[in-house]
């Protein structure tokens, strides 16, 4: 058997274990490699950065722990952002998995940055219905949301003052792993209400969801944990998406090098077997 | 032990479970697998209780005497009739009610977002008539809006769209535009499959990023012991498997 016929039958597992150590060893070992700022992910930082203060930003964290890896370092850096700026920050979810990671999320970066629940900020928690949620909030928002996460009125929230329907939300990000998702939130959400909407996603979604920016109907997209990084590196607050790119780049290159190797052999092999033909 | 700790063993342990499933399909594999899914649709009933049965409808009705709130109850109550087959037809009702309140709501909404706005979006000027200049043309490929990108776009569009118009056989010039088209697709699947990796690669980064915090003392050191302990039941059920192969008749 040639190394070529030996290689193309290599275990599988092999190809595991170099995925692994290629994905270890700098998150051990990390070289900090630079982050090029992307147009789309300045869209939404440079959105944020011209908000006056007290300006009403919404966040919608419609993922679960599934797509914790991508979606929650995107969800820190924006938070962050957004309490730097003294915006108002409202929360909620349209994934019912999501909820407990969503509250633990927005309380944890509101305590690191000093922000008081109610007057700074609020969890709104999820209600059911996904693209119904979104129509109920353009109408009004009390009647989608009677109660926050707590179980205290909403109407009560001075968070929410001078706040009745989506129309007076003067920024939305959805950072979504699916549906309902961004395309949910322009479709019944910005496309009727008239409100500006920026975008978060997983890499599998990025994609489907460019042709929304290239019109102009999202100003912004930050895409999987490599948008998360370039947003981290806006704020200058460096953090898991950060960490994460040396590994995501060491990867990349493996599989690149492997799938370069697996062609150059099963050439070599049809060459072999073309010229034993011949010889026939 | 505080909680922090013990979420860190379960993670860990849980994570270490489903990566065995690298090596071979285990029942380590299936116990994490069947885990998942059992505590994934039990928090979604618990919450979907609370949220909708107690906080939507229970309270407002007993507290703020909301009574017109019966009338989605109701409704949605007919759902329900589909288990006794007398009055399955009463369910009808809801189904017919959602279908078409959501195709209502859905219908006109995604055809002005999705086909309106992006053919909007994609039938763009081929040469720049305002400024100084007259007409000019952008070369910037960077540029989403430039010259040169509109006729990328309209080449994209035109050939997929007539690689899927199956009237006429693609020959001679109806093949090369067809062959156009699927290099385009070829393009947006390379794209798309990236994208996928770079996600898939991000969700192990993800996991490896605890398995090594969780390795701190502070812990306890869940993923050292916890990876001994899993070689070990790999090793223990690989060796069970060779003394007693498994039947397959």
């Amino acid at each position: 058997m040639s190394i070529a016929e030996r290689m193309l039958k290599i275990d599988r597992r092999i190809i595991f274990l170099v995925i692994g150590l290629c994905t270890l060893v700098p998150l051990l070992y990390p070289v900090g490699l630079p982050i090029k700022i992307s147009p789309e992910v300045r869209g939404v930082y440079d959105h944020i950065e011209s908000l006056p203060e007290r300006s009403v930003f919404l966040l919608s964290i419609d993922f679960d722990p599934a797509s914790k890896p991508e979606l929650h370092p995107q969800a820190i850096a924006l938070l962050r952002h957004a309490f730097r700026k003294n915006l108002r920050v409202v929360t909620m979810t349209l994934w019912v998995s999501g909820t407990g990671m969503a509250d633990q999320l927005v309380t944890q970066v509101a305590k690191e940055m000093g922000k008081e629940y109610g007057t700074d900020y609020a969890f709104l928690g999820w209600s059911p219905g996904g693209q119904a949620v979104i129509i109920n909030m353009g109408q009004n928002l009390y009647s989608a949301f009677p109660s926050d996460y707590g179980g205290k009125s909403t109407k009560e929230l001075p968070v929410l003052n001078g706040v009745r329907s989506l129309k007076d939300v003067t920024y939305l990000v959805s950072l979504g792993a699916g549906r309902p998702g961004v395309e949910e939130w322009y479709v019944f959400g910005k496309d009727k209400y008239k409100f500006e909407l920026g975008g978060g996603c997983t890499g599998v979604m990025a994609p489907g969801l460019y042709p929304l920016l290239r019109s102009g109907q999202i100003n912004g997209l930050i895409g999987g944990l490599r948008g998360a990084a370039e947003y981290e590196s806006l704020i200058g607050q460096k953090g898991k998406a950060v960490a994460g790119m040396d590994a995501q780049s060491a990867t990349h290159m493996a599989i690149i090098v492997l799938v370069i190797i697996c062609n150059v052999f099963y050439f070599s092999l049809r060459r072999t077997a073309r010229m034993h033909e011949q010889v026939r | 032990m505080d909680a922090m700790v013990l979420g860190a063993w379960v993670a860990t342990g849980l994570t270490l479970l489903i990566f065995s499933f690298l090596y071979k399909d285990t029942p380590l594999f299936k116990l994490a697998e069947h885990l998942y899914v059992g505590v994934s649709v039990g928090y979604t009933i618990v919450k979907t209780y609370d949220t909708v049965i107690v906080h939507l409808i229970v309270k407002p009705i007993v507290e703020h005497g909301e009574i017109t709130l019966l009338i989605p109850v109701a409704i949605g109550m007919l759902m329900l009739a589909r288990y006794v087959p007398k009055v399955a037809w009463l369910s009808r009702y809801a189904f017919a009610f959602i279908v078409g309140m959501g195709a209502g709501l859905a219908i006109p909404r995604t055809i002005s977002s999705f086909i309106l706005k992006q053919v909007e979006d994609t039938i763009r000027p081929l040469l720049s008539l305002a400024g100084p200049d007259g007409v000019t043309f952008s070369m910037n490929l960077l540029n989403p809006a430039s010259n040169l990108n509109a006729i990328i776009i309209l080449l994209g569009v035109g050939s997929v769209l007539f690689y899927f118009f199956f009237s006429i056989e693609h020959r001679g010039m109806g093949k090369a535009v067809a062959r156009t088209g699927i290099l385009f697709l070829m393009i947006s699947f390379g794209a798309a499959f990236g994208y996928t990796v770079m996600a898939r690669m991000s969700l192990l980064i993800g996991r490896l990023s605890d398995l090594i915090e969780f390795s701190d003392a502070s812990y306890g050191r869940p993923t050292l012991w916890l990876l001994i302990l899993t070689v070990g039941a790999l090793f223990l059920l690989g060796r069970r498997d060779r003394a007693h192969p498994p039947d397959n008749q």
